[in-house]
C-alpha cells in the first residue's frame, strides 16, 4: 500500500504547491468563501429580526378545523413572533390582496372540509403564493402539509373503523377516543421552522454549493493542461497505478473545495453568527457534496479536450445544478416538476440535508439520507472518469 | 536471450481505421532498433502501446519479458521514454522537474540527488539547471526532455522524433549521447524522420508504412534487397508531373517520385546505363539540367519498400 500511497502523496504535494505557487489555493480556499459569506451575510441580514409575514385565511368551511390551526398557530411561540392571519370572505379577494403584496401567502378551506375529515372521508386545503413572498410561502405550505398528514391518519383510522364494524354515527367519537387527533390540531413549531430556514444560511450554503464544483473543477482543469503540457504522458508512463495522476488531482481538488464549504460554513457563524444546524451532521453533508461534486466534474471533464472546454463544461453544469438544486432560487419557487428534478442534484440533497437540521435537535440520523444520496453520487459520477482515465480515452 | 523489447502482433483500431496493423519487431539487450516511417505511419500509436499510454486492441509487447498488460508498474520501471513534444513543467526548473519526476519513479532522495547532478552533466546543464525551463532554447528543453528519461537507469531508452526542431549543435550533442548510453550497454527504440540519424545511432531499422513494418533488418540487408538499384536524382526545367509519369514507364525505372518544384528522385536498375534512355523519355515535356547517380542507401530502400520518400 505504501508503494501506492508514494507516488500519489508526491501528485498531491506537486499539485498543491503549483496551486500555492500560482495564489489559487488561497483564493478558493479562503478569500472567495469569507468574502461570499460575508456578502449574502450583509444583503440577507445575518442574525437579524426574522421575517414578519401575514397569511390569508378563507374560510368556507366555517367548522372546527380552520379555526384550530389559527389557534394552534398563535399559540406556538415560533410563528407568533413571525406570524399573523387576515381573513377573507373569498378566494378572489385573497388572491387579489395576495397579488397586491397585503399578505405573503392564503390558505384556503373548502365547504365541508371538517365535516368530510371528522367522517373519514378526507378532504384538501389550497394555498395562494406569490413569487415575491417565498417566506411566507413556504410558512403556510408547512401549515397546510402538517393538515394533509393529519387528515390521512384519520381518514385511515375511519375506514379501518368502519370495516371493523363501528357503526357511522359513532365512528367520529370512537377514533377520537382511540387516539386519532380531532380538530384540534397541535402545530409544530419545529416543523414550521424548517420551512423557514434563515435565509442567510439559504443563500451562504447555496452559493458555497455552487462554488464547490468551481473549486472542484480546477482539478479537472489541471488534468488537461498536463495534458496539453504533455507532462500528463509521462506520468502515465511512469511505473505507477495508472489511476494514481487522476486520484492525486481529484485529491487536491476535494480536500480545496471541502476547506472552502467549512471556512463559508464558519465564516457565516463566526461573523454573522448564524446556526447551520449540528455541526457533525454539516460536515457530513459537506463532505458528500464535496466528493459528489468532484466526481461530477471529472466525470463531465472526462469528454473534454482541451481546458477550456472543462471550464465551460464545469461552469454549465454548477450553474444548472444550482438553478435546479435551489442554490440560486429557492426550491418551492420552482415549477412542480422542477421541483422533482432538485433531486437528482446534490445541491437539492445538500439543502434537503439543512432544511432538516432547522428543526431543534436534528443531528446526524436526520441528514443520513442525503449523505447517503450525496455519495452515491459521487460513486455513479467517480467509476466511469476513472475507468475512462485508465483506458486512456480521458485526458 | 530474452529480448530487451518484443512486440507481437500489436493492432490499434480507432472505428473502421486499422492505424497499426500486427506489428512486430525484438530488440535484443544493448541493441539499437531505429523505427522508420512516414508521418501517418503508426510510429508514435506503436510507441504509445509500448510505454502503456494506450492499450492495444491485439497483440503483446514484452519488455525483458515481463508482460506490459499483465505487470505494468514493473515494466514501465524498465523503460525510460522520451515523448515526440516537450514534456516538461515550464514554471520549473530543470532541477525542478527532475526532482519531481525522480520521485514519481520512487528513487531515493539521496540517491536522486546524485542522479539529477549526473543527467545535467549529461545532458550538458549543470550551469543552467536552476533556471526555469520557459528560458531555455528549444534544444535546451530537447535534451532536458531526454535527462528525464534518463533519471531512473532504464534498461530500454524509447526515443520519438528527439531531434525535431532542435538546433544543429544541440542536434549533434544528443546523437553523442544516446550513441554513448548505447555504446554503454542501454537498448533503444528510435523513431525519426531523419534517415541519416537512424543510420548513424542504430544496428537495426524497421521500415513502418500505413501501420505495417514492410522490412525489418541490417542496413546492409534492407540495401541489398535494392539488388542493383541505385537512385537517380534529376533537377528538370519544365512539367516534372509530366516527366515522372514519362520517366516511370522507362524500362529498369522501378519509383519515380517528384520530390520538389524542378526534381524527380528514381529508383532505376543500373541507373548508370539508364541516363540516355531518361533523358529521351522526357524531352518534349521538360529539360534535364542536373544528374545525380547514388549508390543504393537506406533511403533508397525506404522509397524501394513504400514508394514515398520518408518526408512525404
Amino acid at each position: 500500500m505504501a508503494s501506492k500511497l508514494g507516488p500519489l502523496a508526491v501528485i498531491v504535494g506537486h499539485e498543491l504547491r503549483s496551486r500555492l505557487r500560482d495564489g489559487t489555493a488561497l483564493l478558493v480556499a479562503f478569500v472567495a468563501p469569507v468574502v461570499l459569506a460575508t456578502l449574502f451575510g450583509v444583503a440577507l441580514g445575518g442574525d437579524e429580526a426574522p421575517l414578519r409575514t401575514t397569511i390569508g385565511v378563507v374560510d368556507d368551511d366555517g367548522g372546527d378545523f380552520p379555526a384550530s390551526v389559527q389557534r394552534e398557530a398563535m399559540e406556538t411561540e415560533e410563528l407568533r413572533e413571525v406570524l399573523e392571519f387576515r381573513q377573507f370572505p373569498d378566494e378572489a379577494v385573497a388572491q387579489d390582496a395576495l397579488d397586491a403584496g397585503e399578505i405573503g401567502a392564503a390558505i384556503v378551506f373548502p365547504a365541508g372540509f371538517s365535516d368530510s375529515v371528522s367522517a373519514g372521508e378526507g378532504g384538501q386545503v389550497s394555498v395562494l403564493e406569490s413569487v415575491d413572498a417565498p417566506y411566507a410561502g413556504a410558512i403556510a405550505r408547512s401549515l397546510v402539509d402538517q393538515i394533509s398528514a393529519l387528515v390521512e391518519a384519520r381518514t385511515l383510522a375511519v375506514k379501518a373503523s368502519l370495516e371493523a364494524g363501528v357503526p357511522a354515527d359513532e365512528v367520529k367519537l370512537f377514533v377520537e377516543a382511540n387516539g386519532a387527533e380531532g380538530p384540534a390540531l397541535r402545530i409544530s413549531g419545529d416543523t414550521v421552522a424548517a420551512a423557514e430556514v434563515d435565509m442567510t444560511v439559504h443563500y451562504g450554503a447555496g452559493m458555497a454549493v455552487m462554488f464547490a464544483f468551481f473549486v472542484a473543477g480546477t482539478s479537472a482543469r489541471s488534468l488537461l493542461t498536463e495534458r496539453q503540457l504533455g507532462t500528463l504522458d509521462r506520468l502515465r508512463a511512469a511505473p505507477i497505478p495508472l489511476w494514481t495522476a487522476l486520484a492525486g488531482k481529484a485529491t487536491v481538488g476535494f480536500v480545496l473545495a471541502l476547506v472552502s464549504m467549512c471556512v463559508t460554513w464558519a465564516s457565516s457563524v463566526a461573523i454573522f453568527g448564524t446556526e447551520w444546524g449540528d455541526p457533525v451532521a454539516v460536515f457530513l453533508l459537506l463532505l458528500g457534496h464535496v466528493f459528489a461534486a468532484t466526481m461530477l466534474v471529472l466525470l463531465v471533464a472526462s469528454r473534454a479536450r482541451t481546458d477550456a472546454q472543462v471550464d465551460g463544461f464545469v461552469m454549465a453544469v454548477s450553474f444548472v445544478f444550482a438553478l435546479l438544486g435551489g442554490s440560486i432560487v429557492p426550491v418551492y419557487n420552482l415549477p412542480d416538476f422542477l421541483q422533482t428534478a432538485t433531486l437528482i442534484t446534490p445541491n437539492g440533497w445538500v439543502s434537503t440535508g439543512l432544511g432538516a437540521l432547522a428543526e431543534a435537535g436534528a443531528g446526524v440520523s436526520a441528514v443520513a439520507t442525503p449523505v447517503m444520496v450525496l455519495f452515491g453520487i459521487g460513486i455513479a459520477a467517480g467509476v466511469p472518469a476513472f475507468l475512462r482515465f485508465a483506458r486512456g480515452r480521458f485526458a | 536471450m530474452t529480448a530487451a523489447l518484443s512486440c507481437e502482433n500489436l493492432v490499434k483500431r480507432y472505428g473502421d481505421k486499422t492505424v497499426v496493423d500486427h506489428v512486430g519487431f525484438r530488440i535484443d539487450p544493448g541493441e539499437a532498433y531505429g523505427l522508420l516511417g512516414p508521418n501517418g505511419a503508426g510510429k508514435t500509436t506503436t510507441i504509445s502501446m509500448i510505454v502503456g499510454l494506450l492499450r492495444p486492441d491485439a497483440g503483446s509487447v514484452r519488455v525483458n519479458g515481463i508482460d506490459v498488460a499483465e505487470d505494468p508498474v514493473a515494466a514501465k520501471r524498465l523503460v525510460g521514454y522520451v515523448p515526440q513534444e516537450i514534456a516538461l513543467y515550464p514554471e520549473l526548473s530543470a532541477r525542478e522537474n527532475l526532482r519531481y519526476f525522480g520521485r514519481l519513479y520512487g528513487i531515493p532522495r539521496r540517491r536522486l540527488t546524485e542522479r539529477i547532478e549526473e543527467v545535467l552533466e549529461a545532458v550538458g546543464l549543470t550551469e543552467r539547471g536552476d533556471d526555469k525551463v520557459q528560458t531555455y532554447s528549444g534544444g535546451m528543453k530537447r535534451r532536458t526532455n531526454i535527462g528525464v528519461a534518463l533519471l531512473h537507469e532504464p534498461k530500454l531508452l524509447i526515443l520519438d522524433e528527439p531531434t525535431v526542431g532542435v538546433d544543429p549543435q544541440s542536434r549533434a550533442a544528443i546523437l553523442d549521447n544516446v550513441e554513448r548510453l548505447v555504446g554503454d550497454g542501454m537498448s533503444l527504440l528510435y523513431t525519426s524522420h531523419y534517415m541519416e540519424e537512424v543510420e548513424r545511432v542504430c544496428t537495426r531499422v524497421g521500415i513502418i508504412d500505413k501501420g505495417r513494418v514492410v522490412a525489418d533488418g541490417t542496413k546492409r540487408e534492407l540495401v541489398s534487397e535494392l539488388g542493383g538499384t541505385d537512385t537517380v536524382e534529376l533537377v528538370l526545367d519544365g512539367d516534372v508531373e509530366a516527366a515522372a509519369e514519362k520517366l516511370r514507364v522507362v524500362e529498369g525505372v522501378t519509383e519515380a517520385v517528384v520530390t520538389g518544384q524542378s526534381s524527380v528522385r528514381l529508383l532505376a536498375v543500373g541507373g548508370r546505363h539508364l541516363l540516355p534512355g531518361l533523358l529521351a523519355a522526357v524531352s518534349g515535356v521538360a529539360q534535364v539540367t542536373a544528374v545525380e547517380v547514388i549508390e543504393p542507401d537506406l533511403e533508397a530502400a525506404f522509397l524501394h519498400l513504400t514508394g514515398s520518400t520518408l518526408r512525404d
